[in-house]
């Protein structure tokens, strides 16, 4: 399977997405961190593996993320979407894991499993080859961009953020993101035709 | 001399068929985003993530009180 980014124009994202619950919440409860972890764990195991290149290293840091919402949900104050607050989590701790002695040090495994888990149990062995293979070409591409634009592509992904999300979690404004976000997808395409 | 034709016409035909196979396995984007996304579907978190967490939360002590709790009882 090959895959071509077009660039054809793209609907945009809204200025704001629903409203973030603003009620002040009580620490978290197992049944409830299930109910968070159910809708919101697919992004960010997702964000972590892109951003870290390695599943194992995701998985460790998506159990972290969870773990960490689980101590300090006390101290969420509703002012983002419980989403927002979870990427935040994952962006400082997959910066944090990628400064770290040991993750320049440890390199993880391109685990083999992984990848025959991404798929269902029905799928051929070619379409795991496939879905391997264009995960490779993806992350490769995101590797050879700027850290900026990395995260940026990964956010904007998200169909639930709005622009004014993706700023706030990258620092910047939503004009600013619009900016970025062209130039990201330009480099983004280039380095992906390069890997084909 | 028909058997050089027939043997034109099969190779087109296979050509034909390798090049529709092809064009249906050829996935299009328009947005390195939409191509992400794409991507994010395709990739499940590991069950044995759940299972860890559920381990490591049933270890924790309780969590402690949210800010605006302990406002109030204050």
């Amino acid at each position: 399977m090959s895959a071509l980014i077009t660039e054809t124009p793209v609907e945009p994202l809204p200025e704001t997405s629903s409203p973030a619950t603003s009620v002040q919440r009580a620490p978290l409860e197992p049944p409830e961190l299930e109910a968070i972890y159910e809708e919101h764990s697919r992004p960010i195991f997702y964000l972590a593996l892109r951003m870290l290149g390695d599943p194992t290293q995701a998985e460790d840091a998506t159990h972290d993320v969870f773990l960490k919402a689980y101590r300090k949900l006390g101290e969420f104050k509703g002012n983002s979407s419980i989403r927002t607050w979870l990427y935040r989590i994952t962006i400082n701790h997959c910066q944090n894991l990628l400064q770290t002695w040991h993750r320049r040090n440890i390199h993880g495994t391109d685990d083999e499993t992984f990848w025959e888990r991404a798929v269902g149990p029905g799928d051929s062995p070619l379409r795991v080859l496939e879905t391997k293979e264009l995960g490779q070409r993806i992350q490769k591409s995101l590797d050879a961009l700027p850290e900026g634009y990395r995260l940026l592509l990964l956010l904007v992904a998200d169909e639930k953020l709005s622009y004014d999300e993706v700023g706030a979690l990258t620092n910047q404004s939503s004009d600013a993101v619009r900016g970025k976000l062209h130039r990201a997808r330009k480099t983004f395409a280039a380095a992906f035709h390069q890997t084909a | 001399m028909s058997q050089p034709t027939s043997r034109l016409n099969q190779r087109q035909r296979e050509e034909a068929i390798s090049q529709q196979q092809s064009a249906q396995n050829t996935l299009e984007f328009a947005a390195a985003e939409e191509m992400l996304r794409h991507d994010a579907g395709q990739i499940p978190v590991p069950p044995t993530v759940a299972e860890r967490l559920q381990k490591s939360v049933a270890s924790e002590p309780a969590p402690p009180k949210s800010w605006w709790r302990r406002l109030l009882k204050s």
